[in-house]
């Protein structure tokens, strides 16, 4: 666990307040007083900024102006320096702090998502949409780093320079300040009306964007529909329709921005042009020193324009708070215990195994198992026969704790399952899908995928070779380092499946089940593929989900289920001699075979 | 092409003034609105220095005067440069955004006409994101870069030119202090852009990889959970975000060091001012406004120079995108009409593949075909059948002049096709895939795909014909029922059947089929099989036949293997050679028996 912890340094999970800025407060554990400093810094940055200028309005009056010079010149001008100095340094110190603490809040939330999505329950990853879980994962944490990076620090920094300057001008003269403020008002509130009516405008353009994409999308994808109906003329006319659309959606956002700027310019310019006039008639008669009047027009430039940018950044806050929440309520879910179990054995599994009225039912649902009853003794094949929606999947899903039995008993080597952890369970049973995944990595890496220590070229070579598999792979140019997936070969449905089953082998688990590994692969591979599965089978409890019985004839046990419930069970021996279900089955089976039998002699 | 191309996220090399002159190209059917923008851009900065000018005046000429009338006048003046200032603000914000637009929807235009051109060779060797990002996201890096770019490089230029002349009027030597700093602020600001730019781009890559990662721990839950990988994957997750933290990071401390250093330097310049400028006061050389408009000059120099630095970063990714965007426009088709080909006005007839041979360019140059040859008679219906990979995709690619034989002729009622436009012959086949593929739209649309004058009566027949419209007459809105992207709101067989229905509209004369493996419920099936009994009538027909029905339904059936015929005949003949069909044929007939009653289970 302790790696765990150190990549995961705080769990965002234990963040379950009802209030949203609670737990961004939460969020910001252990950079908490890095980000007060960087507002603090921020402060320290305008106070300097504020005081060059002032030092200047003193230049001015008293060198320049009354030609009294005590101080020697250099002394005010390394003061200046100075100044200026400890203004960027400040200003490094806050910027560099707050998006250190932004960069670390988001890998930190990063972390937290990666790893709580994996370990959320399949009841969830059953319901969730992936493309919306991904965009919380991305554009949402990086809404949530900006959040702390630009806007936060950046109202601190607006708050500061007005304060800071709005009381260096107050100290010059109250009025003179005061004079300031009469557009302040009116240039937020038209900022924030602009911001936020521009942004349902943005998401109109936006979402004509995404109809865009997606046109091309289809046609890039679809485009041998497209030469084959040598529609090529027709795309590009409905192309530009929409894409025309954009551009005249476009444009109407931009004539609401060309309004805006020039018309809070035209505010901010009159702003300026009044308080020139109040301070030249503040000094024509003597109110204010000329000094002041200098330090003042420079001042004045960092009340007004600041105020401007306030609308754009409430919007964007309030943007990244909802994108918080988004994030926030994926922490809600539970995570499934991996570790948690009352019982640690300190030895591999058996496989003896035994279900005792097990029953199963998704929440606010029917049952979906009911009552099942069976035991299989250690390296015996167990084979599953049914319908889909019978209830075979569900059975296997119990076994590695995927699902909890809601009543009943299943005993491994004669311990309750449930007081089992997941972890262990999950280490000594290995599963083959029915439709295999294989991640975008080397072939070598997707069959030590399973497991955790190293393992040789040899050891896998030699689990490729058990699943035959090997020949396939050493002819690709790259052999074992080839990639998988969209940038590297295409494998066929054969292929894959036995590079899974290959990831099985390596794993060497105890219990084994095999998900109707053979139905998504086409005749021509499918012997290959048999002899592979043998080699995997052998001395561990097997379970195989089947629907063609020539694959499970040589089992130890058939369980025929149907309706969530076990109907029949036996061997091959035993069910094909007793009426019901199996015995239908394999009577079709038999018939398919006189079936082919009368159609190769007739023809 | 190799798989590095498609991971180059930048621009790497030294920056080619060809690629520069072709980008700004796309800006010469607005040349008249550049100017006028540039020109509203130019004024608004000129309005910036002027009022700095004018608080100068106002200093100098009302305020150590004493009159309260003239400082009303310069004021009035500073009100008139604020008016003039506003509508050139608007004047370059609109136009500059509008051509900015304009230009973005004619990359994008352009491009989607250069790829309709564009053959099937180069989309399976071109990822569809590739070109997507190509599309969506270069094109409009390089709008932005010929107008906000301009805008900003311009404005920056000017503010600074005319900053300095000012000073220059007001006092040369003082100016010139400036004028010896002021490229010092540059080439550093430059210097830190491009460091910034690099941290930027490995965070991009980064991020790219991290968005993969979520993906695959989304739709890979079952494997990971079932192998255990949790720890193990959140090390690897780890791998990938530390570093990008680390990127990110100085990245941002980068930039926050990036605007003191500037500022500092802009200080020593204000310093010189002061150290030079006092003695000057006093022997009367520069006034009081005078100091302070070269304050307020020097203090508002350091925006232009971080703008013009930005721009130059842009400029950078811009010209990146625009070698991208012109590889994909100087890609020509793969193939092409000979100089003299006619349109045959009907390609009925017989077809022939003569010696053909041929291999995909991307692979590793083995023949998927070789020495192939076959003649089909007009109205004769074909099935492929043989292992995956064989050729048999390969063969129908060939006949829809997706591709061209390396070797050998493909004749067409005795004539090389080749010798016929392209666009006569794909817009007489007829083609229903594997994998039907549908655009978003209603089931109308979808339809007319096939014949876009068709009538809704047409329609409807086309439907039947093809036994789609009972479903479509159940949807709730018919025939304006919307399909989803890609048709995703239909089930497989229901697009099967309107595939089908789209390709007995087209009326061709040729129909090609590639059958579906993945399987549907029988009735869909016998609807299926009942719509390409339709397209199969008459027509000559080439079908990659996986269920027993079509095979044993064909003319004639090919048997190939790695690229050649290895058997061919009528069902009855092949099934006595006891050969490779004869083998297929009874796993086949094993694996859909057993499907069927699996069905009734």
């Amino acid at each position: 666990m302790t790696s765990t912890d150190k990549i995961i340094d705080y769990d965002l999970t234990s963040a379950r307040s009802q209030n949203k800025l609670v737990n961004l407060w939460y969020c910001m554990s252990g950079y908490r007083m890095r980000y007060l400093f960087a507002i603090l810094s921020q402060g320290f940055s305008t106070v300097c900024k504020t005081s060059v200028y002032l030092l200047l309005s003193w230049f001015i009056d008293n060198w320049l102006i009354l030609k009294v010079r005590t101080v020697p010149i250099l002394m005010i001008v390394g003061a200046l320096i100075l100044l200026a100095a400890l203004e960027g340094t400040f200003s490094f110190f806050a910027n560099s702090t707050a998006n250190y603490t932004a960069e670390r809040i988001a890998l930190r939330i990063r972390n937290n998502l990666f790893n709580h999505i994996q370990r959320l329950t399949f009841a969830y990853h059953a319901k969730v949409d992936t493309g919306d879980l991904i965009q919380r994962s991305t554009s949402d944490v990086d809404a949530i780093r900006r959040f702390f990076s630009e806007e936060a620090i950046g109202v601190g920094r607006i708050l500061f320079l007005f304060t800071i300057n709005f009381t260096a001008i107050y100290r010059i003269h109250p009025t003179l300040a005061f004079s300031t403020l009469i557009i302040v008002p009116f240039v937020f509130l038209i900022a924030l009306g602009f911001f936020r009516s521009i942004s349902k405008k943005y998401d109109l353009y936006q979402n004509q964007d995404a109809v865009i994409s997606t046109m091309l999308q289809e046609n890039l994808t679809g485009i041998r529909v497209v030469k084959a109906f040598a529609r090529q003329d027709y795309e590009i006319q409905k192309y530009d329709q929409e894409n025309w659309k954009k551009y005249q959606l476009g444009k109407r956002l931009l004539r609401m921005e060309a309004f805006f700027w020039p018309s809070t310019d035209l505010l901010c310019g009159a702003q300026m042009a009044v308080s020139f006039i109040i301070g030249a008639f503040f000094t024509i008669d003597g109110k204010i020193s000329v000094g002041n009047y200098v330090a003042f027009l420079s001042l004045i430039i960092w009340i007004i324009w600041p105020i401007r940018n306030m609308g754009r950044l409430i919007v964007h806050m309030s943007r990244a708070l909802i994108s918080f929440q988004r994030v926030m309520d994926v922490f809600k879910e539970d995570q499934e215990q991996l570790e948690k179990g009352s019982v640690i054995p300190d030895k591999e599994p058996q496989g003896s195994i035994t279900f005792e009225n097990v029953c199963f039912a998704y929440q606010s649902e029917d049952g979906i198992l009911k009552d099942i009853s069976f035991s299989v003794k250690p390296g015996q094949v167990v084979a599953i026969i049914g319908s889909t929606g019978s209830g075979k999947s569900t059975l296997m899903n119990l076994l590695p704790r995927f699902y909890e039995y809601s009543s009943g008993s299943i005993k491994i080597d004669g311990i309750e399952l449930n007081q089992l952890p997941r972890s262990y369970l999950r280490k000594y049973i290995g599963i083959v899908e029915q439709e295999p995944f294989l991640f975008s990595r080397t072939i070598g890496e997707n069959i030590a995928y399973g497991v955790s220590e190293k393992k040789t070229l040899t050891e896998i070579e030699e689990a490729a070779r058990a699943a035959s598999v090997h020949e396939n792979i050493r002819s690709f140019s790259k052999g074992y380092d080839t990639m998988v997936g969209e940038r590297g070969v295409t494998l066929s449905g054969g292929q894959k499946q036995r590079i899974a089953i290959a990831r099985t082998l390596l794993k060497n688990p105890r219990i084994l089940i095999m998900d109707d590994a053979t139905s998504s692969v086409d005749a021509d591979t499918e012997s290959d593929i048999q002899a592979s599965l043998k080699n995997l089978m052998l001395n561990r409890t097997t379970f195989i989900i089947a629907h063609r019985i020539q694959t499970i004839q040589d089992a130890d046990l058939i369980l025929v289920m149907d309706q969530g419930r076990i109907i029949q069970s036996g061997t091959h021996q035993e069910l094909s001699n007793q009426e019901g279900l199996y015995q239908k089955i394999f009577k079709i089976q038999t018939r398919i075979e006189e079936e082919l039998e009368k159609e190769m002699c007739c023809d | 092409m190799t798989e590095n191309f498609f991971d180059e996220e930048d621009f790497q090399g030294k920056v080619d003034r060809n690629t520069i002159k072709r980008i700004f190209q796309f800006a010469i059917p607005y040349r008249k609105w550049f100017f006028a923008f540039i020109c509203f851009t130019l004024l608004t900065t000129l309005m910036d220095s002027v009022q700095v000018i004018l608080n100068k005046f106002l200093i100098d000429q009302a305020i150590l005067a004493g009159s309260k009338s003239e400082a009303l006048r310069i004021v009035r003046y500073y009100g008139v440069t604020i008016l003039v200032q506003a509508v050139s603000v608007f004047g370059f914000v609109y136009i500059a955004g509008m051509i900015g637009e304009r230009i973005w929807y004619d990359l994008r235009q352009k491009m989607f006409m250069h790829l309709q051109k564009l053959s099937l060779s180069y989309f399976s060797v071109t990822p569809v994101g590739w070109i997507m990002s190509r599309v969506n996201s270069d094109s409009y890096r390089i709008s932005d870069l010929v107008t906000w770019g301009l805008v900003d490089s311009s404005f920056s230029i000017v503010n600074i030119l005319v900053s300095i002349g000012f000073m220059m009027a007001i006092n040369w030597q003082m100016a010139l202090i400036v004028l010896a700093i002021t490229p010092i602020m540059i080439y550093t600001a430059w210097q830190f852009r491009l460091r910034i730019l690099k941290e930027y781009r490995n965070v991009r890559r980064l991020n790219s990889k991290v968005t993969g990662s979520f993906n695959e721990n989304i739709s890979g839950i079952r494997v990971i959970k079932g192998l255990l990988r949790e720890q193990e994957n959140l090390r690897e997750f780890n791998e990938l975000t530390s570093p990008m933290f680390q990127s990110a990071y100085r990245a941002a401390r980068l930039n926050a060091l990036f605007l003191p250093c500037i500022q500092i330097l802009s200080s020593v310049a204000l310093v010189s001012i002061i150290l030079l400028g006092h003695k000057k006061v006093d022997s009367g050389i520069i006034t009081i406004g005078g100091i302070q408009a070269f304050i307020n000059y020097v203090t508002s120099m350091l925006w232009p120079v971080q703008d013009l630095a930005r721009v130059y970063g842009e400029m950078q990714q811009s010209i990146a995108s625009g070698e991208r965007i012109f590889k994909l426009l100087d890609t020509e088709p793969a193939i092409t009409n000979i100089a003299n080909a006619v349109d045959p006005q009907s390609i009925a007839g017989d077809i022939e593949f003569d010696h053909v041979s041929f291999y995909y360019d991307d692979g590793d140059g083995t023949p998927v075909l070789e020495d192939f040859s076959l003649k089909v008679k007009q109205g004769e219906v074909i099935a492929l059948v043989g292992s995956t990979g064989g050729g048999k995709s390969t063969i129908v690619n060939l006949l829809c002049r997706f591709y061209e034989p390396k070797k050998g002729v493909i004749r067409i009622n005795g004539n090389d096709y080749r010798r016929y436009k392209m666009e006569s012959i794909q817009s007489r086949i007829g083609m229903v895939l594997q994998v039907p593929h549908l655009f978003s739209g209603t089931i109308r649309d979808n339809l007319q795909y096939g014949n876009l004058n068709a009538t809704d009566e047409q329609l409807r027949q086309a439907a039947k014909a093809a036994g789609a419209d009972d479903f479509i007459q159940r949807l709730p809105n018919g025939y304006d029922e919307q399909v989803g992207e890609n048709g995703n709101l239909l089930s497989v067989g229901q697009k099967q059947l309107i595939s089908l229905a789209r390709a007995i509209l087209a009326n061709p004369e040729l129909f090609i089929m590639d059958e579906a493996t993945s399987s549907v419920d029988t009735v869909t099936e016998n609807l299926i099989q009942k719509g390409m009994e339709q397209l199969m009538n008459g027509r000559t027909s080439f079908i990659i036949a996986h269920r027993l029905s079509t095979i044993k339904r064909a003319d004639r059936i090919i048997v190939i293997e790695d690229g050649r015929i290895i058997e061919e005949g009528t069902h009855n003949g092949l099934l006595k050679q006891k050969g490779k069909y004869y083998h297929l044929y009874t796993q086949q007939f094993r694996q859909e028996k057993e499907k069927d009653y699996a069905l009734q289970l």
